[in-house]
């Protein structure tokens, strides 16, 4: 048996190597995602600063990004960073004594300024004014490479304005130098249409952000409301609300956006996309920002529990499930915060209420397939209304209390129309035909413009004139 | 599309010749013109073929084209024997699908009547197999009113917007700024296009998996009663924009760098007026008033107009093509 060499050492060394942080945590995040983290600390601070509710919460608050080649700046005049928050701000991951120091705050893991720090240069100053603090703290190459040293310079500057941040970032790595030159475009248009979507609800709220000094415009979900005669049939929206008995607040909305498609609407698209971007499927809100933005995967119930999976025929179906907690720990978010924890429990309960108000409106477009004329007009009756508007409207809707539910909360149920012949005494006829024999007999109806199939209805039409 | 029939389109006529300059141009980016194959939709005259022919017959050319009876037509308008030009009877899309990636140099002119998102996928799928040296120009319509109406009452509004969205559904994935409304004057609509096509380059050549890029060399937007615009740009390395530069930089309408397209609006001038303003040509800029001056008479409502007219003819004088009533 061989001898042993006996170890020396009482204890080993188990500290992080800050090359982790540098190089391995920043790829967990997508660049576009890194800055929307930065984003939210900055409606973290209005939250901070103004923890009022109200309609524009966020008026008066803006947030400015430059991308250039070696260069990215994002400035806001969102409150800045308490000095008595240094110790937290600045550190790696969020330390367990830390109390959330305003309610709905979603920086929760503490690592997102971070992370997007370390994804995009070597070099980075954030100057922050924050009432009686002015301060700017540097993080260099030389401190990214120094494996031992933690500490971080910090000194007093003289701060111009209100309360605020500037983050300043220089000697991009190439390949973020390469995303703001070379696909600058490509980039800058990526990252608007993400703010406009994720930030939709926030920047409704009052919040300015400008991206190279363009004004973002929200991009928020708008449902199909009747608002006429509530107690009749009409195209409205199924309505879920609730409060959890962990105190967080639900609201759902799922409806029609736009007239269900025709089929000849669906076969174009089959035979060549016709749309670059579809406002269907499920977006999931998180205290105001959005996290998922118009799914139509199982991750949001389609596909599973007799809901049929997505097809371009339910392009017309959009929802919105909005979940709003003081405690940001109790929302269904990763630490990216725009991905959805899916395995999350009060997620789970009210994914079964999403596949409930989704299979309405799957069934009423299966109901009308072929007489889209009828259901179009039906849409064309109420307004497109965005959720908050919704949400007062439901007010006058009678709800239906469950107690004894999964989840228990108040519902409303749309009664919508049904199609008065029953469907097994209608049958469809399709055929294909050349395209210009179809144009041919369109302008011997008088409008060579006709859709294909009014061209065959009245063919049929015609024939069957003769034919009784 | 309506207007006048395909080969008497004047402004079409100057975006066509600028095609014929570029190509003029390659052999100073060491490119031997009998390397490359011409393919594009040349329509029942086969116009375009005709005058590559004409002038580079050394460049072999395949021409498509979808619908069964211009084909025929184009058969019989042949301008060169079959070795040189191959007709194909297919959809521009099937053949850019099936085309496979190769070495040997292209020039393709997808010559759209429409604007359709196919427009931009099919670029998007062609900058993917073409090799270095390889000539793209890409002409879709661009006329603002397919997607904007002037909204005089409500109902009108509930249908601006309605076009709005449908615009933004159709080509989301490809708006520079998605949030904003375009701005549907005809030379801002033409720009968007024009960003358009520069997201389209950095989705398919993106800087981070490769050093070849699509440089602009030209851009133009026009109206022969319908408003179209037309981008002309060679794949080339990244790192080697001087090349390209150099290679153009004596052109007049050279657009190299993504700048806002060039308006072509060339006046109708008779024969006779065309030969009395030719002998004024080349000269240098403004050459608007001089030629007014040595016309003597307006050739539009007033001056300002008339200069502009005249400054429109002597940039594309060249590329006038002469409309003469001859014994067939």
């Amino acid at each position: 048996m061989k001898e042993t060499t006996p170890i020396d050492e009482k204890q080993i060394n188990a500290a992080p190597l800050k090359s982790f942080f540098v190089s391995m945590l920043t790829r967990d995040i997508d660049l576009e995602d890194s800055i929307l983290d930065l984003l939210d600390n900055c409606v973290d601070g209005i939250l901070r600063s103004r923890p009022d509710e109200g309609n524009q919460p966020y008026y008066g608050y803006k947030a400015e990004i430059r991308l250039e080649k070696d260069l990215f700046l994002i400035s806001d005049n969102c409150g800045g960073i308490p000095w008595n928050l240094h110790k937290y701000a600045f550190r790696m991951g969020r330390d367990p004594e830390r109390q959330s120091d305003a309610p709905g705050l979603v920086g929760y893991y503490g690592i997102g300024m971070k992370r997007a720090i370390f994804k995009m240069g070597r070099n980075c100053s954030i100057s922050t004014k924050n009432i009686n603090h002015q301060y700017q703290v540097e993080i260099t190459q030389d401190w990214l490479q120094d494996e031992y040293t933690w500490d971080l310079p910090v000194k007093n500057i003289n701060w111009k304005g209100k309360d605020g941040t500037i983050i300043k970032i220089t000697n991009l790595y190439s390949n973020i130098s390469k995303q703001f030159e070379e696909n600058s475009k490509k980039f800058t248009a990526n990252l608007e249409r993400i703010i406009s979507t994720h930030y939709a609800i926030i920047i409704e709220k009052g919040f300015e952000i400008k991206i190279n000094n363009q004004i973002v415009v929200p991009r928020t979900t708008k449902l199909v409301f009747d608002s006429h005669q509530l107690e009749q049939t009409g195209i409205r929206p199924f309505i879920f609300k609730t409060i959890t008995s962990d105190n967080v607040d639900v609201f759902l909305a799922v409806g029609f956006w736009r007239p269900p498609p025709s089929e000849n609407e669906i076969n174009e698209e089959k035979e060549s996309t016709k749309y670059s971007s579809m406002d269907a499927g499920w977006t999931i809100v998180c205290n105001d920002r959005v996290v998922v933005f118009c799914d139509r995967s199982e991750l949001t119930g389609w596909g599973e529990a007799g809901v049929p999976r997505f097809h371009n025929q339910f392009i017309a179906i959009s929802g919105v499930v909005e979940f709003r907690s003081k405690d940001p720990g109790k929302l269904p978010t990763k630490t990216t915060k725009r991905g959805l924890d899916s395995s999350a429990p009060i997620y789970l309960q009210v994914k079964n209420k999403m596949r409930e108000g989704m299979k309405i409106f799957t069934d009423y477009t299966n109901k009308w397939k072929g007489r889209e004329d009828e259901s179009k007009k039906q849409i064309s009756k109420g307004e497109n209304l965005p959720l908050r508007e919704i949400r007062q409207k439901s007010e006058k809707l009678s709800m239906n209390t469950t107690s004894r539910t999964v989840i228990p909360g108040e519902q409303y149920r749309p009664n919508l129309p049904k199609p008065e012949l029953p469907e097994s005494t209608a049958r469809r006829i399709s055929f294909v035909k050349e395209n210009i024999k179809i144009k041919k007999v369109a302008a011997y109806f008088g409008d060579s413009s006709l859709d294909p199939s009014d061209v065959g209805e009245k063919c049929f039409d015609l024939v069957y004139q003769e034919a009784k | 599309m309506a207007g006048p029939s395909y080969h008497m389109r004047i402004n079409k006529a100057a975006d066509r010749f600028s095609l014929i300059e570029i190509i003029k141009r390659l052999p100073k980016l060491k490119n031997n013109l009998d390397e490359y194959t011409y393919y594009g939709f040349g329509g029942p005259f086969l116009e375009d073929m005709r005058l590559i022919y004409e002038f580079y017959p050394e460049i072999r050319m395949i021409s498509f084209e979808e619908i069964r009876k211009v084909f025929l037509r184009q058969k019989f308008h042949i301008p060169c024997g079959p070795e040189q030009l191959t007709l194909e009877n297919c959809n521009v899309t099937n053949f850019i699908d099936n085309l496979e990636s190769t070495d040997e140099k292209s020039i393709f002119w997808l010559d759209y009547t429409d604007l359709d998102l196919i427009c931009f996928t099919d670029f998007e799928k062609l900058l993917n197999k073409l090799s270095q040296g390889s000539v793209i120009k890409i002409t879709i319509r661009a006329d603002p009113r397919d997607y904007w109406i002037i909204p005089k009452n409500i109902e009108n509004r509930r249908q601006k917007s309605r076009m709005i969205e449908n615009f933004r559904r159709i080509f989301g994935e490809y708006l520079p700024r998605p949030s904003a409304v375009p701005s549907w004057k005809s030379e801002d609509f033409a720009y968007l296009l024009q960003e358009m096509m520069q997201i389209v380059v950095q989705n398919s050549l993106s800087a981070d998996i490769t050093n070849l890029t699509f440089y602009p060399i030209s851009s133009f937007y026009y109206s022969d009663s319908t408003w179209m615009f037309s981008i002309t740009g060679i794949i080339w390395p990244r790192t080697d924009f001087e090349a390209v530069e150099d290679a153009f930089k004596d052109w007049e309408f050279k657009n190299l760098v993504w700048n806002r397209p060039i308006h072509i609006d060339i006046p109708n001038l008779s024969t006779k007026e065309r030969l009395h303003l030719q002998k004024h040509l080349p000269r240098e800029r403004p050459r608007g008033p001089v030629l007014r001056a040595e016309m003597g008479h307006l050739i539009d409502e007033d001056i300002i107009r008339t200069e502009y007219a005249l400054e429109q003819y002597a940039a594309f004088h060249r590329y006038f093509p002469y409309f003469l009533r001859g014994i067939p």
